[in-house]
């Protein structure tokens, strides 16, 4: 993963109203519950434009703001924060299923 | 089975919650309809106990005083399998928590609940939040009275109460009817504790300004013995001191501790017994037929006479090993001959604490529906509880918990763990909790093991609110963000059961989360070499202090 060591690579993140799910907003200005398919900002300045991008889609959404990623060389993106890993990947362990009866 | 043996809704309860369904309902469609900003809805949906975290909401469901109906925990299963993923967190507060609601759903699992006389109200927001109990109350050999009279009680009187519906915080309640504490009261905002005074009159002892998160802080007695008529007026005038002079200019600073411990606990007295001279002889004053009335409805079930010592009990505890430390750990004196008091244990090895699945749900009613007269509790400890079981049933009962996976005879071991939903859940946390406590419990998983390390309680939060009680566990663990990485301080002595409250002192330096265990263990190794005959970890860490067990765990670290 390349680093970023500026925190300029951002992309917008919110929480989608009906569900509460985890969404990022793609290019086209659709809010995406693919990170690989958000939109990058690449400076400072496009984060600021970016943000006010999501706001102005944020009628589905809650509270959208932007999360600092790192791009590797095939353009793949990762959250530098643990708790937005979190966020987009889900638990870091097992949940118990819904018709669990026994662990073992 | 009907709901016997506690407070059954009323017309006026019925109507109160049904109308707060329905008028969620309408905020839900017009927050959807865009009619409302989130700024707008955000308090409103807190007043129903819907959370937003990381990844959906969080419907926070209140279970009052932790008791439970079979009837209750099966609709709470039907819920979580219609509603959310089919499983749910039971919690420190003795909640569940859904962690998978939808916005649109919110409305229909608040009408399912209301229908088994439940509700989410109160379960967030600065107001008097869902009245915690002893989850042995109604059972327990040395319970002097059932709490849960006085828990219903405070709750009438607390639901929706206009003046305290803006605190300057939070405020949390706790109540226990037996000298010996489970219900950790000295570490509430109030906790009440019922006892008896030479004269054989029974009443409360008062305790304020109590609390763990940032500041953790042991409660100290404002009122030593307050006859139970005069509870509710007693109460009214101190949340009106806390509410006139609780500080709102600092979101840290805005619980009541922190007003007991500015301007002590005398003036704190003075100041209450003054509001309370103006509200001793006004309509909060409780009748004895009021009181008589709820506690009609918290009558012990009806036990039909069963032997004490039964044959076929004692021959399996001869002859399964398991069996016998079940029976050592999770059973504990009923107040009636020939019973027993059952804790299910939802701390099977590697799991994480407090989850029940849809069916484990629905087993666990059933089991109660055969054998403890559909009646259950839920415990801080994050267990369910069996609170009416024969003594001859308990080998019955040990099997089918058993088949459910939560038969483990770890009740106040090392792998009885407390966790909140840490990072993995939580928008406030910092830290996961629920792996940590994961991996501690696959390591400490033998029983044999266990049993012979004794009671250790291993309470661990993600953040500083400490909704996993981390400064009142034996030894306690705290998830801290440090530049990115997740990091755990350790601390050691906290106690909050029997009345033994005390604060956990933290050990050194955080340790990184891949070392926790070793950590743990080191700990465990110090005690286990230098404990006496018979005494308990946080006995002996109180003998010899922090520092042999500092050595040992910084040299393995």
């Amino acid at each position: 993963m390349a680093k970023n060591l500026s925190g300029d690579l951002q992309v917008a993140s919110a929480n989608r109203l009906a569900d509460g799910v985890v969404v990022w907003l793609d290019d086209a200005g659709e809010w995406t519950t693919r990170l690989e398919r958000a939109a990058i900002s690449r400076d400072r300045r496009s984060g600021e434009i970016l943000l006010r991008r999501a706001e102005a889609e944020a009628f589905a959404v809650i509270d959208p703001f932007l999360v600092a990623v790192a791009e590797d060389d095939d353009g793949m993106i990762e959250p530098l924060s643990l708790r937005e890993r979190i966020r987009a990947s889900g638990l870091t362990f097992d949940a118990i299923a819904a018709d669990a009866v026994r662990y073992a | 089975m009907p709901d016997a043996h506690f407070y059954r809704y009323d017309d006026y309860d019925r109507t109160l919650v049904g109308e707060r369904v329905e008028q969620f309902r309408d905020q839900v469609r017009r927050r959807l309809a865009g009619e409302l900003t989130e700024e707008q809805f955000k308090p409103l949906r807190l007043h129903n106990g819907l959370y937003l975290q990381l990844h959906a909401y969080m419907l926070r469901i209140a279970i009052p005083y932790g008791t439970l109906s079979s009837r209750q925990l099966r609709k709470l299963a039907d819920i979580s399998r219609k509603y959310d993923r089919g499983y749910g967190h039971f919690t420190t507060r003795q909640n569940l928590q859904l962690n998978w609601i939808r916005l649109e759903d919110a409305p229909d699992a608040l009408a399912a609940l209301a229908e088994v006389d439940m509700h989410a109200l109160q379960t967030s927001g600065n107001c008097i939040r869902n009245v915690t109990a002893d989850h042995f109350a109604g059972a327990a050999a040395d319970e002097i009275e059932d709490p849960r009279i006085w828990a219903e009680i405070v709750r009438q009187w607390s639901t929706l109460h206009p003046e305290f519906t803006y605190l300057p915080r939070k405020f949390k309640i706790a109540i226990t009817g037996s000298p010996n504490d489970r219900a950790a009261v000295r570490v509430h905002d109030i906790g009440l504790r019922l006892w008896r005074n030479d004269e054989g009159e029974v009443g409360f002892e008062v305790i304020v300004g109590g609390g763990l998160g940032r500041t953790p802080m042991i409660g100290k007695t404002l009122r030593a013995f307050l006859p139970r008529n005069e509870l509710l007026a007693y109460l009214e005038a101190t949340l009106r001191v806390y509410n006139r002079y609780g500080r709102r200019d600092n979101l840290y600073k805005a619980r009541i501790k922190i007003l007991v411990h500015e301007v002590g606990v005398e003036r704190m007295r003075a100041d209450v017994e003054a509001e309370y001279a103006g509200t001793r002889d006004g309509l909060l004053g409780l009748s004895s037929e009021t009181i008589e009335a709820i506690a009609h409805q918290f009558a012990p079930p009806d036990l039909p006479s069963r032997p004490a010592v039964v044959g076929a009990v004692e021959a399996l505890k001869l002859g399964d090993r398991d069996f016998a430390l079940w029976l050592k750990s999770n059973v504990a004196s009923h107040r009636a001959s020939g019973y027993a008091i059952v804790t299910a244990s939802l701390k099977p090895a590697g799991a994480p604490p407090g989850d029940a699945s849809a069916v484990q749900m629905e087993g666990v009613a059933d089991i109660a529906d055969t054998y403890s007269q559909g009646e259950l509790r839920v415990s801080h400890e994050q267990n369910l509880i069996l609170p009416h079981v024969a003594v001859e049933d308990l080998p019955a009962v040990y099997a089918a918990l058993g088949r459910l996976g939560f038969a483990e005879a770890n009740v106040g071991k090392i792998t009885d763990i407390i966790a909140c939903p840490g990072l993995d859940y939580c928008a406030l946390a910092n830290a996961r909790s629920i792996p940590v406590a994961q991996r501690i419990s696959s390591h400490f998983a033998s029983l044999a093991r266990q049993h012979d390390i004794g009671d250790l309680k291993i309470k661990i939060s993600g953040c500083i609110n400490a909704c996993g009680h981390h400064h009142v566990g034996h030894i306690g663990i705290l998830g801290v963000d440090r530049n990115g990485v997740e990091l755990y301080q350790i601390s050691l002595g906290g106690d909050v059961d029997f009345g033994r409250t005390a604060l956990g002192t933290i050990i050194g330096p955080a340790v990184t989360a891949d070392k926790v265990v070793e950590a743990v263990d080191a700990v465990v190794a110090t005690y286990l070499d230098v404990r006496n005959d018979g005494e308990r970890f946080v006995d002996t860490y109180r003998r010899i202090g922090a520092q042999p067990f500092k050595e040992r765990l910084y040299e393995t670290v």
